[in-house]
């Protein structure tokens, strides 16, 4: 039965390992842009919060609305209601890179609000003792916060990956390929359940490692 | 020659006063209420002074605290420190002049200790080699000289606050503003923390600003205390210190 298996996989590596260079290509851009952008997004939600140093409700309103907003819409529909988007970003509605669009935004989203989140189960006094020892505002971010906030936001942010990893699965209906695409398209709908299989097994295992290297190194990094 | 002696005679005066408050009011809104906390605070702590804050929870104390160091601002009213005056501007460079010791220690979790007692110079910058040699003699000095890379959760309440001790101290503080210092800890451990620093307001000549509710750790350290009742001065006390000893509990429950 492996040898049925590991036969499939040998007929379709080919396909396999450009859907699988796909996938890569979707999520590291999408990793890379929700890392910035959600920290920052992140950040912002925290300072402006009703509690935060620089309360302002307009801001916060705007920011966290769009996050809710990204994450409500199912994603599917997000992917096609953004396909004039992509145009209007990069020229065409369609293809890996425009792919990336879609996935990128939410990643951004999932990863503000993790980090908000983070950044609040940071001790409140922080703030109070960053001052009180001398350090300016960028200096509580950098010295105070997110050094105390280090360990959350890693893990966090392994979180965010494997949610990324779980939704550029559907990114084939603009045609952005990946495995989840090859394994629906070539697997499930042309009754090769075997292929649809060895992806799966294949996803797994990838989730598997992120989780492991994520883990790893949230605890190399908390002294708590 | 005579406007000469007028700004001599200034500094003197700045000198002698390490901090000033006067006519000082806080309101905060509680509830979209205003509710006035600090009511027309005058005060002023003399330089190598112990001064002490007293009053009930809620009377307003720690809130002096903070806005002596400028990390909560007057509404009504203006605050010296070495004859400058603290406002948004200054506030930062103030600041640097004093240190904080607080009740729940506050040290950085993901910190092991000499890299908190480092703290406060990585926020200055300056000779990183040297630095160091001091921290580590601080370390000795507050009497944990072979915890230097020890892990902070590791610690007891009073090793924890003795690495406060000598984070504060790493700056040369001019003012050290201790709030609750020992409230968090239990009698042995409050006699160490009040020893240590009699002893640097004896050494190093620290102005020593210290809130609490416990009247004897009051008594045991201040020169001077300013007793509070909802927000005001009712009075201030002179007193004169005893040494500091270490009560048993038993001489603690057989004592008046």
């Amino acid at each position: 039965m492996i040898n049925q298996y590991l036969e499939t996989f040998m007929i379709f590596r080919g396909e396999i390992f450009k859907a699988f260079y796909e996938t890569l290509d979707m999520m590291f851009t999408a990793m890379v842009i929700s890392l910035i952008f959600g920290l920052l997004l992140g950040f912002i939600l925290f300072i402006t919060r009703s509690d935060g140093i620089y309360r302002n409700n307009t801001v916060y309103f705007i920011c966290s609305s769009l996050i809710n907003i990204t994450r409500s819409v199912p994603f599917i529909l997000f992917i096609i209601v953004m396909i004039p988007f992509n145009r209007m970003l990069i020229g065409t509605g369609f293809g890996v890179n425009a792919s990336k669009i879609p996935l990128s935004l939410i990643g951004i989203s999932i990863f503000a609000r993790f980090t908000e989140q983070d950044l609040l189960d940071v001790n409140k006094n922080i703030y109070e003792t960053s001052y009180a020892l001398g350090a300016n505002t960028i200096q509580y971010f950098t010295y105070f916060l997110l050094r105390e906030a280090r360990s959350s936001l890693i893990l966090s942010f392994t979180s965010t990956i494997i949610s990324l990893l779980s939704y550029s699965t559907v990114m084939g209906i603009i045609g952005g390929g990946g495995l989840g695409y090859l394994a629906l398209s070539e697997g499930y709908h042309n009754f090769n359940y075997k292929l649809m299989w060895i992806i799966i097994i294949m996803m797994i295992l990838l989730v598997q490692i992120v989780q492991a290297a994520g883990n790893f190194i949230a605890r190399i990094s908390d002294k708590r | 020659m005579k406007k000469l002696y007028t700004i001599l005679a200034s500094i003197e005066q700045a000198g002698e006063h390490m901090i000033r408050l006067e006519n000082v009011s806080k309101k905060f809104k509680i509830n979209g209420r205003d509710d006035t906390v600090i009511k027309d605070i005058n005060l002023s702590i003399n330089k190598k002074e112990i001064f002490g804050l007293v009053g009930e929870t809620g009377s307003g104390k720690s809130t002096i605290l903070r806005l002596m160091n400028g990390f909560i601002e007057p509404d009504e009213g203006s605050i010296y420190l070495r004859g400058e005056k603290l406002d948004r501007k200054t506030r930062h460079q103030l600041v640097k002049e004093t240190s904080m010791i607080f009740q729940g220690f506050n040290l950085l979790s993901n910190l092991n200790v000499i890299d908190n007692v480092l703290l406060p110079t990585k926020i200055r910058k300056g000779n990183k080699k040297e630095n160091i040699d001091k921290a580590k003699e601080l370390l000795s000095f507050v009497g944990l000289e072979d915890f230097h890379q020890s892990s902070i959760r590791t610690l007891s309440g009073g090793q924890k606050q003795r690495v406060a001790i000598a984070r504060t101290l790493i700056t040369n503080p001019k003012i050290i503003f201790c709030d609750e210092p020992t409230s968090a800890l239990d009698d042995k451990m409050s006699y160490e923390i009040l020893k240590l620093l009699k002893d640097i307001n004896e050494k190093f000549g620290t102005t020593i600003v210290l809130v609490s509710h416990d009247i004897s750790v009051i008594k045991a350290l201040c020169n001077r205390v300013a007793i509070l009742e909802n927000g005001r001065i009712v009075d201030i006390v002179s007193l004169t210190t005893k040494e500091i000893k270490p009560v048993s509990y038993k001489e603690a429950l057989l004592s008046d």
